[in-house]
């Protein structure tokens, strides 16, 4: 749309966010070989896959030109209600694992969680 | 900045009217339905962030259990496809129907082999013994670290996945005829392309937070 309007090629724009999303996913399945603390890896992964995402709202799905208040109800409702979401379910998975690894502590005679199951 | 000049770009920004997102009803509800169908892969990522937390036993190591070169295969199609759509839409947009339906077919292709490679890894994990309960007792999985957490992780974070790709197939196959025949407004392409990205989008966490992280 911009390109076009500036008597550029407008095709162009999808070739470049292309190449940048092949590069951006080659490094980051390149990026455990670095044996990087895991902290730093998980950083790295979520950071470059909030870029790749914004790149394909942004480039490919025009967000970038629509009008601001469609991009913030779009990217900031997502964000934030699954932020919200995320932030409640933590501390109960945390709970369940620490439930779930009592018994079998005391015990030791409940049956293995990944047993299999039974065809 | 002055008072006025700010309510000025307030206006242009947040007023309402009868577009208040600046855009046409149907893309407007097109974006709607995207944040809701967005909110379904939230939820379905947080399912699996909770399984994965709550789990007692170490989380599988991936690729261990999947070829990992097979799935960044599966991304490059799918972000190529991408680019072909986007490609399809502007050209719709400037009146070139004919590369319009050339690149909407290239996707369609894309999207078939991405759905053909979600078929063969789903068969190949099912032989194996995968199952939506868990690793089938004495698969070699369970050697592998798989439990039932993993197992309906990956079958319903893929499946509803692969659900949407459908769809965006079967969307982007009535485009084409469509096109052919003249009947696609450009606005249609672009509509088919809207969802065709987001597909595309989910598939972006998915490979990060199923596979690689």
């Amino acid at each position: 749309m911009s390109d076009a309007a500036h008597g550029g090629n407008p095709y162009r724009v999808y070739l470049i966010t292309w190449a940048i999303l092949l590069v951006i996913t080659v490094a980051m399945l390149g990026a455990e070989l670095f044996h990087l603390p895991r902290i730093f890896l998980i950083l790295f992964l979520v950071v470059f896959m909030m870029v790749k995402a914004s790149m394909i709202a942004g480039n490919f799905m025009h967000l970038r030109f629509e009008r601001r208040n469609l991009s913030w109800m779009v990217g900031a409702g997502i964000l934030v209600t699954s932020l919200i979401l995320y932030t409640f379910i933590t501390p109960e998975s945390l709970h369940v694992r620490n439930a779930s690894q009592q018994p079998v502590k005391e015990s030791g005679t409940a049956p293995h969680p990944g047993a299999g199951i039974q065809e | 900045m002055e008072p006025g000049a700010h309510t000025a770009v307030m206006e242009a920004h947040w007023g309402g009217g009868a577009a208040p997102f600046g855009a046409s009803w149907q893309k407007t509800m097109m974006w709607i339905f995207i944040v809701t169908d967005a909110l379904l892969f939230s939820g379905l990522l947080c399912g699996y962030a909770f399984l994965r937390q709550a789990s007692p036993l170490p989380w599988p190591n991936r690729p261990e259990v999947f070829s990992i070169p097979f799935i960044a295969l599966m991304t490059f199609i799918l972000i190529t496809s991408s680019m072909t759509m986007g490609t399809a839409v502007t050209a719709a947009r400037l009146g070139d129907m004919k590369k319009a339906l050339t690149n909407v077919v290239f996707t369609i292709v894309g999207g078939l082999c991405f759905l053909a490679c979600q078929a063969y890894e789903w068969t190949h994990l099912i032989r194996e013994g995968a199952r939506l309960t868990g690793p089938v007792a004495g698969s070699e999985l369970i050697e592998k670290g798989v439990t039932g957490q993993f197992t309906q992780a990956f079958f319903l974070l893929t499946g509803f996945h692969g659900s949407h790709v459908f769809s965006g197939l079967v969307i982007l196959i009535i485009t084409a005829i469509r096109t052919s025949m003249g009947k696609t407004p450009a606005q249609g392409v672009e509509m088919a392309g809207l969802y065709w990205h987001f597909v595309d989008l989910v598939w972006v966490f998915i490979f990060t937070l199923f596979y690689l992280l």
